[in-house]
């Protein structure tokens, strides 16, 4: 059966190749559109993951960083300090401000940090070095990639010029990306010396977290504290109410797209070989077998499909974050096996749909 | 007509009719026809286009169900026969030959054979080496791998007969098998189911409107308006297009 289907798909060869490509670049999309998302999650949380600190003071308005606006006094942060168990208090503040270079200019999320506490910081310095005064600042691998910024240049912010000593990984966001320079420096952008977004805690080893969260809520009104995990899925969560919807409107118009193609070649097919069809019935083809040669012609062409995408994939991938380097994807096997499962089923229902045509074909039509 | 039926007879057709709705018309296709074939014979079913022939072969593969009348297929009663009964009689017991040949083209000849024998249940490999097996006696060995596009119509011809006998079935039932042939090649076919009927025991009823083949009938059979009328000797044959010549 599967060597009947694969001979009529190959009896017409450019008609398999257009079905083919069109699968593969579907398939293409939605590998793409998940691993860009991926890209975007790790790169937009990856900040909040690899911090170290224990606990996260913001306003209470305010449940993450990607989407909320906390406004604080560093003042409080002395009055946190004194509170029982807790090690360190981070003042860290956070701010859309745009960065120029020769005529260009774009925007960066900057946070600024106290370099002396080691928190708050760039999650990892992939060239160069943290920032240690207020002239310097760094930039996300892909901003600079994109902008052509190096080590040892100075951009300018506001008025002031800084200069880039080191470059960071798992800071981009897509629409955005971090950078980083001293909380002085980022103070002193706002224009509001003694202003904050969010205190990092560090408690001492055993100490009781609970406690300690209600410690700060009685000292400092009007703030929310979150553990380390429960801020981080705050943000997750944030990310994912903003984008999947997006991800998934595009990938499902992806799986429409590949459904559509591949049912029509399959009518296509049926109708065109509609005697051939008829043939088989009235030679006595075993039960299943006119259906499952659907299927299998169906499974073939989406086996093809997922062959010429994963070739395609990784080269194109690499060519467009050259292009565009903010985008940055993570692709994984997970990713891939879920991709081929959905292609797989989707040729299953291409298959039901296609089937419908053999409804309409009869034994006699051999005898006509 | 032959009106008791042999035990051993494949096919036995007692005053069967098949209607079809054409809107709210009743089109007769077959009117009370009889009909007993049995093995070693060539039956030529002789009647012009439209006359019922082909529903009457259809009636006859249990493709279609009478109207009326009863159809017993290899001693036993159609209506005793579950769908998944027929398909495996017309895979095992049931050859055919269409007009045209209808050969898969998709696929090489070797496998066009090998299809029904895989449709009766062989392995590949032995429905593979039992279609080579028949190509080489019908002196088309050569043209296994080639598909069946590039065949001359006397190369179709052979591989449609190889085909139709390939599970050695019983019954084999031909639709106007000469119809895209030259008088020779026509002749050939006939010839060729003809020694099959004779030597295997089998039998073979041929649908034809084709006067040319009735000389090589054991029987033939008048079809009009859907009436089996006359079991004629093939000289009477000619009573079925008075006036024209028969070959």
């Amino acid at each position: 059966m599967i060597s009947y289907s694969a001979k009529i798909l190959t009896g017409q060869p450019l008609r398999l190749a257009i079905t083919v490509a069109g699968i593969s670049l579907c398939i293409v999309l939605m590998l793409f559109l998940l691993a860009a998302y991926h890209g975007v999650a790790d790169g937009s949380v990856d900040y909040i993951r690899k911090n170290r600190s224990d606990l996260w003071v913001l306003s209470s308005n305010a449940w993450n960083i990607l989407r909320g606006s906390s406004i604080l006094l560093t003042a409080d942060a002395a009055r946190i300090e004194g509170i029982n168990g807790v090690k360190s208090v981070s003042s860290v503040l956070f701010l859309l401000t745009g960065i120029r270079k020769d005529g260009q200019q774009a925007t960066v999320y900057l946070a600024g940090f106290d370099p002396e506490a080691d928190l708050g910081g760039p999650p990892d310095i992939v060239q160069g070095r943290t920032v240690n005064g207020d002239d310097e600042i760094v930039l996300d691998r892909d901003f600079a990639r994109k902008f052509n910024l190096s080590l040892g240049e100075s951009v300018r912010v506001r008025d002031t010029l800084l200069e880039i000593v080191g470059i960071s990984d798992g800071t981009n966001a897509l629409v955005i990306q971090y950078a980083f320079v001293t909380l002085r420096r980022a103070q002193q952008l706002i224009g509001y010396p003694g202003m904050a977004t969010c205190f990092l805690v560090t408690t001492e080893p055993g100490a009781n977290i609970r406690a300690i969260s209600e410690g700060i809520k009685k000292k400092v009104s009007g703030v929310e504290v979150y553990d380390h995990e429960t801020f981080l899925k705050n943000n997750i969560r944030e990310l994912q109410v903003g984008f999947l919807p997006f991800i998934y409107t595009v990938a499902a118009i992806g799986v429409v797209v590949l459904t559509a193609i591949l049912s029509l070649l399959l009518s296509v097919n049926i109708l065109e070989r509609r005697k051939d069809f008829a043939v088989f019935k009235t030679l006595g083809s075993p039960r299943g077998f006119v259906s499952g040669m659907v299927i299998s012609q169906s499974a073939l062409i989406s086996l093809a499909g997922c062959i010429a995408a994963i070739t395609l994939y990784f080269p194109l991938v690499n060519f467009i974050e050259r292009v565009t380097p903010e985008i940055s994807t993570r692709t994984s096997i997970w990713q891939m096996s879920a991709v081929v499962a959905v292609v797989l089923a989707m040729s299953v229902v291409s298959s039901l749909i296609s089937m419908q045509r053999l409804r309409g074909i009869y034994a006699l039509e051999a005898f006509s | 007509m032959r009106s008791a039926a042999d035990p051993c007879s494949y096919v036995v057709l007692k005053n069967v009719s098949k209607t079809f709705l054409d809107g709210d018309q009743k089109v007769h296709a077959v009117r009370d026809a009889c009909l007993v074939a049995s093995p070693g014979e060539l039956i030529v079913l002789l009647g012009p286009s439209g006359s019922g022939k082909t529903t009457l072969l259809t009636l006859i593969a249990g493709l279609l169900s009478p109207t009326s009348g009863s159809l017993s297929l290899f001693g036993q009663s159609l209506t005793s026969y579950s769908n998944g009964d027929l398909q495996s009689m017309r895979a095992k017991r049931i050859g055919f030959i269409f007009q045209n040949f209808l050969l898969i083209d998709s696929i090489p000849v070797v496998e066009n054979v090998a299809m029904v024998l895989r449709f009766s249940g062989r392995g590949r490999s032995d429905a593979l080496a039992r279609a080579r097996e028949l190509l080489d006696q019908f002196g088309i060995g050569y043209l296994a791998r080639k598909l069946p596009s590039a065949l001359s119509q006397g190369e179709k011809q052979r591989v449609a007969v190889a085909r139709a006998i390939a599970n050695n079935p019983e019954l084999i039932i031909a639709d106007e098998p000469t119809a895209s042939l030259e008088t020779n090649q026509g002749f050939d076919i006939i010839r060729l189911l003809h020694d099959y009927a004779r030597q295997e025991r089998r039998c073979v009823i041929v649908a034809t409107h084709d006067l040319r083949i009735a000389d090589l009938a054991d029987r033939v059979l008048r079809v009009v308006d859907g009436r089996v009328r006359v079991q004629c000797p093939q000289d009477q044959a000619k009573e079925v297009y008075p006036g024209r010549p028969v070959a």
